[in-house]
């Protein structure tokens, strides 16, 4: 794991809940591997236990939005590894329109993201858990929280 | 039965179609041109058309009061319609239930009148299906090598989707005016589902399987991640604001766009969109000049690039100014036969009243099955970057065609 990036306090004030879809495989598999070696991770982070990352969609991510996540992220199989064939990659296709979608609309692409991870080592979920703090860090520095711009 | 129909902003085409509720006698009917003005009056139903802002609240909650019902007839007024894409760059365009509670909405661009005249008889509407059910392509919902932009004609057995042009059928109800039989996807003016943009974003994204997303190792996490990095996917789709949420963007459940404005609201409409979808938002969004403002649009590109228009597509083009021509007397008079007739002709050569069968170069299908349809087949064209004016239009068209900037002379909607 790489070093943290320092975040104001305000900054983290403002992270309620991220929402963090996760598949049953390696996704929550790593998550459980850094429970059992007790890694700390930033307490905004809501985990949601999905079947395989390809059952989300943008309708769930906006979902997620519309109640109240300042930011949403999927985390799945490695590449390659995804127990249901493609659902990761699928996941990304869909995620990465999100993205170009909030581009358009003027918002920051950095509320959607997607991650992969490996069940044996907790530190990949914590890795992922610690970039999404810091992406969507960078999108409130620079323009608030999703919850200001609607 | 006492019916007002009121005209708010933006196209009247909703609005001059309900002139066909004229030569059902039993209703009395009153056309409002400016409802700011209206003088208050008790009525069994009030008729919406066009888009609204929030500056006319007030004349609106004067109509509700006034109103046994208020039926919503067309999407400008049910969802916003066509006009809200301006809704990207900031602007307020809002459904009518924003306003005024327990309204009945009749959807499509244009509306259908079968439909309003069911809701102003209070009868249930039959139940419609889905438009995939009664389109004659099949298809496969293979995963997609690349998307198209521009129509090829060839085929016309497979799924538009399956072709790789964006078809909103998936997501629609079948509907009168068919864009899918004139080479036109289904642009998903009357939506099956709630938020039909959002679903149909992810069910298409689903379909571009085969296309390459970026991916690039993350720090942090040591394993791969989603890449920022602009990559097949995004370039494939160059406005899924405009795809997707063509009708319904205050509906979508997307928050307010926040691109800066271009300056009027009609501009900021057009502006992001794509240099082969000007022609089919003009058609819709047009009201009584659509067919010239749309040949406007198509022939500005058309001269700049020399793309070669055959004597047979100048014929039909013409015979659609004139129609038009005649259709604006028929709407001034507000005479239903007329009305009827000259919509009936305009039908015949542009395909519907969103004349989906116009486009560069010619038309997507065949009009008169005794022609030769290779004199006057639209084929694709090349997109070239510049600034394109012609008298009332100018617009400029970035390298891969998204329109930049665009000026339309006042008037025209
Ligand atoms: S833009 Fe479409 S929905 Fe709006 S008034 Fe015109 S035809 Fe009707
Ligand atoms: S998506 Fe479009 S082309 Fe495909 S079956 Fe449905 S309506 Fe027809
Ligand atoms: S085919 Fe055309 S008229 Fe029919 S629902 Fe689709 S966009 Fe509307």
């Amino acid at each position: 794991m790489s070093e943290c990036e320092y975040i104001e306090p305000e900054v983290l004030e403002k992270m309620e809940n991220i929402v963090v879809f996760m598949c049953n495989e390696c996704g929550q598999g790593s998550a459980n591997t850094a429970g059992v070696a007790r890694m700390a991770y930033n307490p905004a982070i809501r985990i949601v236990r999905v079947q395989c990352t390809g059952q989300v969609g943008p309708i769930q991510i906006m979902d997620a939005l519309d109640n109240g996540a300042d930011a949403v992220a999927c985390v799945g199989c490695c590449l390659g590894a995804c127990h249901f064939f493609n659902g990761n990659i699928l996941s990304m296709h869909r995620i990465k329109l999100m993205k170009k979608l909030f581009k358009e609309l003027g918002y920051s692409d950095q509320f959607v993201n997607q991650y992969t991870s490996r069940a044996a080592e907790g530190e990949t979920a914590v890795g992922d858990f610690e970039d999404i703090v810091e992406r969507l860090a960078t999108a409130i520095r620079e323009e608030g929280t999703f919850k200001d711009g609607c | 039965m006492d019916v007002r129909i009121f005209q708010f902003n933006g196209c009247n085409k909703c609005f001059n179609e309900t002139i066909l509720l004229k030569g059902e006698s039993k209703y009395n009917i009153e056309f409002i041109q400016d409802p700011q003005n209206w003088k208050e009056q008790k009525t069994d139903i009030s008729i919406i058309t066009g888009f609204l802002l929030s500056k006319n609240k007030e004349t609106l909650n004067k109509i509700k009061a006034n109103s046994e019902r208020v039926i919503a007839y067309g999407n400008c007024a049910t969802s916003g319609g066509i006009f809200a894409l301006a809704n990207q760059k900031g602007h307020d365009v809002s459904p009518l239930k924003n306003f005024i509670e327990d309204t009945i909405n009749i959807n499509g661009c244009l509306g259908e009148i079968e439909e309003l005249k069911f809701e102003i008889e209070d009868n249930e509407l039959p139940k419609l299906q889905n438009l995939c059910i009664v389109c004659e392509r099949r298809k496969t919902c293979d995963y997609l090598d690349e998307l198209k932009r521009q129509i090829e004609l060839e085929d016309n057995e497979t799924c538009f989707n399956d072709l790789g042009y964006l078809c909103n059928g998936f997501v629609s109800k079948e509907c009168k005016e068919r864009c899918i039989d004139y080479n036109a996807p289904c642009r998903g003016c009357k939506p099956i589902i709630e938020r039909s943009g959002i679903r149909m974003l992810g069910m298409f994204g689903t379909l571009m399987g085969n296309i390459e997303v970026a991916t690039e190792h993350s720090e942090k996490g040591a394993t791969d991640k989603l890449a920022d990095e602009d990559d097949d996917i995004t370039a494939s789709l160059p406005d899924i604001v405009g795809n997707f949420f063509r009708f319904t963007l205050p509906t979508s459940g997307l928050p307010k766009g926040r691109i800066p404005s271009n300056g009027n609201l009609l501009e900021d409409v057009f502006t992001g969109r794509l240099i082969e979808e000007l022609p089919l938002i003009s058609g819709l969004l047009g009201g009584d000049h659509s067919i010239s403002l749309t040949l406007k649009i198509i022939e500005t590109y058309e001269e700049a690039n020399n793309i070669k228009v055959s004597e047979k597509t100048k014929n039909y083009r013409n015979q659609l100014l004139k129609l038009e021509n005649a259709l604006q007397k028929a709407i001034q008079s507000k005479d239903p036969e007329q009305y009827k007739k000259i919509t009936e002709e305009i039908r015949k050569i542009a395909g519907n009243m969103n004349l989906s069968n116009l486009s560069y170069g010619g038309f997507r299908s065949q009009i008169d099955e005794n022609d030769d349809f290779e004199e006057y087949k639209a084929h694709p064209f090349e997109v070239i970057e510049g600034t394109y004016k012609n008298g009332s239009i100018e617009f400029t068209i970035d390298p891969i065609g998204i329109v930049k900037k665009i000026k339309i002379k006042e008037g025209y909607v």
